[in-house]
């Protein structure tokens, strides 16, 4: 620790950190301010928010799980090329020739899986504390998008195996949009590009997985803790637990 | 206390007793709304809270596979076609209630019903004691869910007709 200290202190440790100095709590408030992944955070919160009784963590959880997901769906884009000619072959040579392959791609069916669990979880435990009440019902709203966010990535990264199971799993949700008045055959068409799934459907359900929905869940994600963070010393007026 | 009469303490005379506080300061309460510093009381606690959650996850992968069946063949409908287990509910549903409904009326209820909630619950209590209603309500609504999930996920055989998951599986994850 002492040479961390002495690290700090040091001209170039001055010019990353800013505010080095911890002696005081306003010191470490400002060392917490002037720190890029630390501002995501509050700088206090109340005891009793912090407990596992209170959260039970589930949204550093699900954060966890996108971080997993991001990290292990990188390792598997070098291997895979969206088209129904090579996909079933790649994720073939992924489990079989690549080097933890297999390995990468069970982590990244399991914390998908395990994210929309935790996610739909931490929804509950939000409702149950009665978390989305004035003024933070935006912040629910914005959950709600996440959690649709979040079905929608793990149904658009179902098809990219392309074997029986993500082909027939995916007829049966497209179907469902079908189903809507007046636009339902445009929607189908538009979401899986033809009248049945195939190669238009494959590339654009790998663009919005690998693309498009990923990039929304990091703005949501990060709007949701920002708010988050300005309400972490509300007073919640009313705190009759 | 004076020195007329020596009070002993373990063989030892005590020479007095200073009223006041001590220089330490009182004994600290623990108050659960005092605020502290995030750092390092918040982030340890989610430090620990991510190792747990990764470490599930890397052994979840160790020990199961991820499925892969046959190359996808369109002329090939397997029978039963299953939707991703998130969307069991919806399935299970749509072989009770018209498409329109059970395909369409229901997820977009669902979503509206969900954005809508702090708006239409404007009651500012905390405690589910006095949030019988909205709890209830939210209660039911999340039971029907998960059995409507569960029965689609493991009690659907061929021709979606009823198996029971200890004498034929077919869950799909």
């Amino acid at each position: 620790m002492k040479v961390m200290e002495r690290v700090r202190e040091s001209t170039v440790g001055r010019s990353i950190w800013r505010a080095p100095d911890r002696a005081t709590e306003r010191d470490r408030a400002a060392g917490h301010w002037a720190n890029f992944f630390l501002h995501i955070y509050p700088v206090k919160m109340r005891r009793k928010e912090m407990t596992f009784r209170y959260t039970w963590f589930l949204g550093v959880a699900s954060v966890v799980l996108f971080g997993s997901l991001v990290v292990s769906g990188i390792y598997l884009m070098f291997f895979y090329v969206p088209s129904p000619a090579s996909a079933y072959g790649n994720i073939q040579n992924i489990q079989t020739q690549v080097a933890f392959g297999q390995y990468m791609r069970n982590v990244h069916r399991w914390s998908a899986h395990l994210m929309v669990l935790v996610v739909a979880a931490h929804m509950a435990r939000v409702f149950y504390r009665g978390s989305y009440k004035s003024p933070k019902e935006f912040n629910w709203v914005i959950g709600v998008i996440l959690l649709v966010l979040t079905l929608l990535l793990s149904f658009t990264g179902y098809l990219l195996p392309w074997d029986q199971l993500a082909y027939w799993a995916v007829t049966v949700g497209a179907s469902m949009a079908g189903f809507v008045p007046l636009l339902g055959e445009t929607i189908k068409g538009i979401l899986i590009g033809g009248d049945t799934v195939g190669s238009a459907t494959l590339l654009r359900f790998y663009v919005l997985h690998v693309a498009v929905l990923p990039t929304a869940v990091v703005i949501l994600i990060t709007i949701h803790l920002w708010r988050w963070r300005k309400d972490a010393m509300l007073d919640t007026g009313a705190d009759d637990e | 206390m004076s020195d007329r009469e020596p009070v002993v303490v373990d063989g030892k005379r005590v020479l007095g007793v200073v009223p006041g506080t001590p220089p330490g300061g009182e004994r600290k309460v623990l108050d659960e709304q005092e605020p502290v510093m995030v750092w390092p009381h918040l982030l340890v606690r989610h430090g620990v809270a991510a190792l747990v959650v990764l470490v599930v996850v890397l052994l979840l992968a160790l020990f199961f596979n991820a499925p892969l069946r046959e190359i996808a063949n369109p002329m090939d409908t397997p029978n039963p076609e299953k939707a991703p287990w998130y969307f069991a509910a919806l399935q299970e549903l749509l072989a009770h209630f018209h498409p329109m409904v059970a395909g369409v009326l229901v997820p977009t209820g669902i979503i509206i019903g969900l954005v809508a909630l702090p708006y239409i619950d404007r009651n500012p209590r905390l405690s589910p004691r006095f949030r019988k209603v909205a709890v209830a309500t939210f209660t039911v609504f999340m039971v029907v869910w998960i059995v409507l999930t569960l029965i689609g996920f493991m009690f659907r055989g061929p021709n979606w007709g009823w198996v029971w998951p200890w004498q034929d599986w077919y869950g799909e994850l």
